[in-house]
């Protein structure tokens, strides 16, 4: 009920920074608002950290953050999957300084402490030198209170009290469910590289973006006008008048969203809409050659995305066939990763066609909307007298509604997404939480 | 409408150019090359004469200034028909087949992105990207079992100047220059950055 902290005394609060139909400028700006928003947002809460299929193998490991926090992610010899800090109990160095690949230890280049890789110390050069005190202490890498699974994609949280994962998916499992069986299952998605962009702004520029149904016949103009000239029109052009297409957003609680594009994308069939990508005459005929003519439109369309933008708060973005992870680095800067996924039960040239359909969108749009973003930061930051951001598209035209499931389903240009998600980022920004790493030994 | 549409495609194709060359073969065919152009070797066979050298040079020289000028369709005319222009999101290059690229583009997908360009509406390119490319360290060898064509790998460095930012991109180009008529044209170009695994900026222009 207090200014809240780190603010400087009698600074705002934050029912005046987040009013239900704008948004005050510093919460993207200021680097305090930043520093709470990794605790109480990107610790406090449920993050994504990764998808299973990138740790195919006992041994594997793989870099991954909550938000500013740098993790190791492993599957050890047991295949059981482990989650701690990139950061030596000794004098604090970095343990791991690869991206990625496979490890049976982590040992620190600094002094040479062993962990292996659990995390568990087993090593110290020169142990004689230390004493009772020192071994009493738990000096493991330390682990986030919480890590759990849905269906493949790994959480975590560093609150104790965060309710468990599905209860925080909430309404949004469902259509996370939907995204998976369009890729034919949990077990079916294999991650298969990804594309990594470096963006001058906040990142809430990326999640506010995430559930904008408005900005696409404006931000890529230059996309549906190409298309339009060299096919006749396609993907994304049912966009030009959003409000009266069948799409709709959802508000799904604690902060998710979904964009459902599928009744236009998939109204007539979502592959005569895709533009053509390189090999579609060659993977057509095959596919027509090869499937049952009553399977061939499935199997078609599983090479065009899930139409669908599903938004995870804070950090997960499933669009297309794409997993998208927001990694914020500073209040004016962010990491995004596109992680591509292939199908397990695919041949070939459906897999490569499914890589093909998602190297189009990023560089024949998201660019546009990247763009917009950095360019949006600078606009916030170079005039602080105005101060406002506006987010009351539908606010007042009662078109955002309730439905039996306790939903709040919008007209797909509404700016609900931003109001919803933002409803969630209050709550946390205004608690208190409880943030819990433990280097204790894991039992085992 | 979209019945008309299909049936009409089915009279003539209503994706032009047709891509029918990128197939399973092409694949595998950028996949050896792709090898070749990074192998560690210090013996190339297959050098070509001081004529040719100088004709390639002048190819890639050309092909270098006419993106630094964005004269998109005169660039693309120096490329065959069947092309491809490949961007790896790894060091090495992985198989485009399995693993997401930065940029594939086939001869249509190149096409798309000129004319997006020329628009006059891709902000990410409002202003436009100002590059200009230092080539070095070239190397010709022909191709295996071919006397009407050659591979090329050299360094690239690339200064590039947008809305008042500065940056240096660097890495190696390889290409595949094929002899048709009387003329040399590009039929590949792939474009190892040193970081493709790193976060990538604002490069919607073409490498
Ligand atoms: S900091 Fe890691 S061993 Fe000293
Ligand atoms: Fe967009």
């Amino acid at each position: 009920m207090n200014d809240p902290l780190p603010l400087a005394a009698g600074s705002p609060s934050w029912d005046w920074l987040i009013q239900d139909d704008r948004v005050h400028r510093t919460i993207y700006t200021d680097p305090s608002i930043f520093a709470r928003e990794m605790n109480n947002i990107f610790a406090a809460t449920w993050v994504y950290l990764l998808h299973e299929s990138e740790l195919p193998e006992p041994g594997d490991f793989r870099r991954a953050w909550m938000g500013t926090r740098e993790l190791i992610v492993t599957r050890d010899e047991a295949r059981a999957l482990h989650v701690f800090a990139n950061r030596c109990s000794h004098r604090g160095a970095t343990v791991c300084r690869e991206p990625g690949g496979k490890a049976s230890s982590f040992t620190c280049p600094y002094h040479g402490w062993k962990y292996d890789n659990r995390g568990q110390l087993f090593g110290i050069p020169g142990k004689t030198a230390y004493g009772a005190e020192f071994k009493a202490r738990d000096m493991h890498l330390a682990r986030p209170a919480q890590v759990a699974l849905y269906k493949g994609f790994v959480f975590a949280t560093l609150n104790p009290d965060a309710p468990p994962l599905e209860t925080h998916l909430g309404a949004a499992a469902r259509f996370l469910d939907e995204w998976i069986e369009h890729q034919g299952g949990a077990d079916n998605i294999v991650v298969g590289g990804a594309q990594r962009f470096h963006l001058e702004c906040n990142w809430k520029m990326v999640f506010d973006n995430a559930g904008d149904g408005y900005h696409v016949p404006f931000s890529h103009q230059s996309l549906l006008q190409m298309t339009n000239a060299r096919y006749g029109g396609g993907d994304m052009s049912y966009f030009a008048d959003a409000d009266r297409s069948r799409m709709k957003l959802y508000a799904l609680g604690n902060g998710h969203t979904v964009i459902d594009q599928r009744p236009d994308m998939y109204g007539n069939s979502a592959w005569e809409q895709q533009r053509p990508q390189p090999g579609r005459e060659v993977f057509e005929a095959h596919v027509r050659a090869t499937v049952a003519e009553a399977d061939a439109k499935r199997v078609l369309e599983s090479a065009v995305g899930a139409g669908m933008n599903l938004n995870i708060f804070p950090n997960l973005l499933l669009i297309g066939n794409q997993i998208q992870v927001i990694q914020p680095l500073n209040a004016g800067g962010t990491t995004m990763h596109w992680h591509a996924t292939r199908r397990r039960d695919a041949d070939d040239a459906l897999n490569t066609m499914r890589m093909r359909t998602q190297e189009d969108f990023p560089i024949m749009g998201e660019m546009d909307d990247a763009g917009n973003f950095e360019e949006c930061h600078r606009g916030l930051v170079n005039f602080p007298e105005d101060e406002w951001i506006d987010i009351s598209r539908h606010h007042e035209t009662g078109q955002d509604v309730a439905d039996e499931e306790g939903r709040i389903v919008g007209p797909v240009t509404s700016e609900l997404h931003l109001r919803a998600y933002y409803a969630q980022w209050k709550r946390l920004m205004a608690a208190e939480p409880t943030l819990r790493a433990s280097k204790s030994r894991i039992a085992r | 409408m979209k019945n008309d549409t299909a049936t009409a495609a089915s009279a003539a194709p209503r994706y032009q150019p047709a891509s029918n060359y990128v197939d399973d073969a092409f694949y595998g065919w950028l996949n050896e090359v792709s090898l070749d152009l990074d192998a560690v070797t210090t013996q190339r066979t297959g050098r070509p004469d001081a004529a040719l050298a100088a004709e390639i040079e002048r190819l890639l020289t050309v092909e270098s200034r006419l993106l630094d000028q964005h004269a998109y369709a005169e660039w693309l005319d120096l490329y065959t028909p069947e092309c491809a222009y490949w961007i790896p999101a790894t060091r090495p290059a992985g198989d485009p087949r399995a693993q997401i690229t930065l940029e594939f583009h086939d001869r249509r997908r190149l096409l798309d992105r000129v004319a997006r360009l020329g628009t006059g509406l891709a902000y990410s390119q409002l202003p436009a990207s100002r590059t200009a490319r230092q080539l070095s360290g070239l190397e010709i060898w022909a191709s295996p079992g071919r006397s009407d064509e050659w591979r090329v790998r050299c360094n690239f460095l690339m200064a590039e100047s947008r809305a008042g930012k500065r940056r240096v991109l660097g890495g190696w180009y390889g290409f595949v220059v094929r002899r048709v008529g009387d003329a040399l044209r590009l039929a590949f170009k792939q474009v190892n950055l040193l970081d493709p695994d790193e976060p990538q900026g604002n490069n919607s222009f073409f490498l």
